[in-house]
């Protein structure tokens, strides 16, 4: 098993490096730390060498690159241009835990509500129960992430406000004075962030277990006359699963790297709205921060998934 | 066999000699129907889908022809007018510029469609040839192309998006282009693992034996194959870019003034969402219809060319 995670991890290093080498070099040509100096009139030379020496521009961007891979693996990130020419280590954390307090939550409930409602209209396949399900999560599906953050917000943090003369949520920004606070504006990101995933995955699951459920071995156990609970719970849930588990891990690490849209909707100081910030100012350290903290998280989570299988299947074995 | 045929033709279907039975029914039919003639038969019997599909031509249709019947043109400002609720002659309201909102929701609509059909063809051509190809051909064509195929995976699409945006520009033709380079990843993975189990199979073999080449084995005999999840996947991408577009448009890389999409009329609207809420609120309406139908639309065509769902709805 470990002979197995170890050759796992190997076997991606060299995509990673391919994918963050043609991101670097394909970034170092439109961003430019210099472009902040193009509307300073009392900056002299010396401004000018400065920035060049703290960036390192006068090498090319190929062998700076290499210079970043040396730094990265000593765990330096370099400094943001864009953060007041501070180290991305000082902020970098703290945003990443702030897009964790609602990834989290958000992923319990995906994995929660989506295996339940997939489950469900699977064995209820072509029931009125299973077309409410379906049609529920067509909509979820048709609503661009963006849009659902402003609807939430007009009915819940404002025409709701209207009806019942309190404020239910703080919305437009993450407050945490108390925990009570923080749950309050945390309720609308999270909800935001898990409508699309458990729309999208209860179809998936619902597909998952459909297959399963037609197979012959679930005959086989009708058959011998199990009970119905019996049959989906312990046959069929286990090996339904295994694609759902894939699917949970890519999202789990997709929801830690932070959500662009979500949380600029609701101006939450996670990753999110700092890679925007990156890409807007160009801010080349920064970005290839965020990209390798996401791709880290992918690969990490992939992993653990394809390691979760030998426990959900045994006959998956890794030697 | 031949005199039950005729006697068909003759009687009504279903009323073979003196036994009746529902053919339709049982999914069973005495003439032999084309390919395209089965599919379209099963699609028709899903009936959410035929009422998407019909809604989906009307809105498309009112995107085209709409803006003839109003007297407003959607890039003409008109000030004293501006910042209107709707009303008779306005019957979205106007925008801050006084801009009549009917017609440029439609405009915005006709865009949008437009971006996300070039995508939807440039990404299920693109898709289409580099599956086929890697499946096809296996050794390390395959494992080139399987290869780029994780690399686009990894490499976020944002900064490849905002790098372009930076040296070229966001006009409307080069980022449809580039958003359908960005989408081909799904359907080559699907033409790719179609194909590796379809070139096992006998009749390719056979079409060896009869001498056709590679290209001709791909293009006629295994690509037939592969039409209706291409189809259906197609379909599909025209919904997700519809709601990239609009994404997009939200970051600050919408289409640029004075024209419009239904993205960027809700990120315009989005700041006085509390005053006029219909001014995002429609055009996030037409988003939410049109990928719905789509997504109808392309859940029955995957009913409809599959050749084991003969199971009969309703």
């Amino acid at each position: 098993m470990l002979a197995y995670a170890t050759r796992r991890i190997l076997a991606t290093i060299p995509l990673l490096f391919v994918g963050t080498f043609l991101v670097y070099v394909m970034t170092a040509q439109v961003a430019n730390p210099l472009s902040r100096l193009a509307t300073c009139n009392t900056c002299d030379q010396s401004a000018y060498d400065r920035i060049i020496n703290l960036y390192d521009l006068d090498t090319p961007s190929p062998v700076r690159y290499f210079k970043w891979v040396g730094n990265l693996v000593t765990g330096d990130l370099g400094i943001s241009t864009s953060q007041g020419e501070t180290p991305i280590n000082d902020f970098f954390w703290e945003r990443a835990w702030n897009s964790a307090i609602i990834a989290i939550p958000a992923f319990i409930l995906i994995a929660v509500l989506a295996l339940v409602l997939g489950v469900y209209s699977a064995i209820r396949q072509y029931k009125a129960s299973d077309y409410a399900i379906t049609g529920l999560a067509f909509l979820g599906i048709a609503f661009p992430t963006f849009f659902l953050g402003l609807v939430l917000q007009v009915f819940w943090g404002d025409w709701w406000q209207d009806w019942t003369g309190t404020k239910p949520f703080f919305i437009t920004q993450k407050h945490d004075d108390t925990f009570k606070e923080l749950v309050q504006s945390a309720t609308l990101p999270v909800i935001t962030l898990a409508t699309v995933f458990i729309a999208t995955e209860s179809r998936f699951g619902r597909a998952s277990m459909l297959e399963v459920v037609n197979s012959d071995y679930i005959r086989t156990a009708r058959a011998k006359g199990l009970s119905e609970r019996r049959i989906i719970f312990r046959h069929a849930l286990r090996n339904a699963m295994i694609p759902i588990v894939t699917l949970w891990a890519l999202d789990f690490a997709a929801l830690l790297g932070g959500s662009v849209i979500t949380e600029s909707v609701f101006a939450w100081p996670g990753i999110g709205p700092l890679f925007l910030t990156a890409l807007g100012s160009q801010d080349l350290n920064l970005m290839m921060a965020i990209v390798v903290f996401s791709s880290i998280l992918a690969i990490g989570f992939n992993l653990i998934a394809d390691l979760f299988y030998a426990v959900l299947d045994p006959r998956i074995r890794y030697d | 066999m031949t005199d039950v045929r005729e006697q068909a033709a003759t009687t009504a279907p279903g009323d073979v000699g003196s036994v009746q039975f529902d053919l339709e029914a049982e999914g069973l039919s005495i003439e032999a129907k084309s390919f395209g003639r089965q599919t379209w038969d099963r699609f028709r019997r899903h009936k959410l889908a035929l009422v998407a599909g019909f809604l989906l031509v009307t809105i498309i249709v009112m995107f085209w022809v709409g803006p003839s019947f109003s007297s407003y043109a959607y890039d003409q400002p008109n000030i004293p007018d501006r910042s209107k609720g709707p009303s008779l002659d306005h019957p979205f309201g106007t925008d801050p510029l006084g801009r009549d909102m009917f017609v440029r929701v439609l405009r915005g609509g006709r865009i949008s469609i437009r971006i996300a059909v070039v995508v939807a063809i440039v990404s299920t051509t693109l898709g289409t040839l580099l599956g086929a190809i890697a499946g096809f051909f296996g050794k390390w064509v395959d494992l080139l192309i399987s290869q780029l195929i994780n690399l686009f995976l990894i490499m976020p699409a944002l900064i490849i998006l905002f790098v372009f945006a930076i040296r070229y520009g966001n006009e409307i033709n080069s980022v449809s282009i580039l958003l359908g380079f960005l989408l081909w990843v799904n359907i080559a993975r699907i033409v790719r693992g179609q194909m590796l189990q379809l070139k096992e199979q006998e009749f390719v073999q056979a079409a060896r034996a009869a001498g056709a080449g590679s290209f001709r084995i791909i293009t006629r005999h295994l690509l037939p194959n592969v039409v209706g999840p291409i189809v259906v996947q197609a379909t599909l991408i025209v919904g997700t870019a519809i709601i990239l577009e609009s994404t997009l448009a939200f970051l600050g890389l919408g289409v640029t003034p004075p024209d419009t999409s239904l993205g960027v009329l809700i990120n315009d609207g989005k700041g006085f969402l509390r005053d006029r809420p219909s001014a995002a609120l429609i055009p996030g309406g037409f988003i939410v219809l049109i990928v719905l139908c789509i997504n109808f639309l392309g859940d029955g065509l995957r009913d409809a060319f599959d050749p084991t769902s003969r199971r009969v709805r309703e």
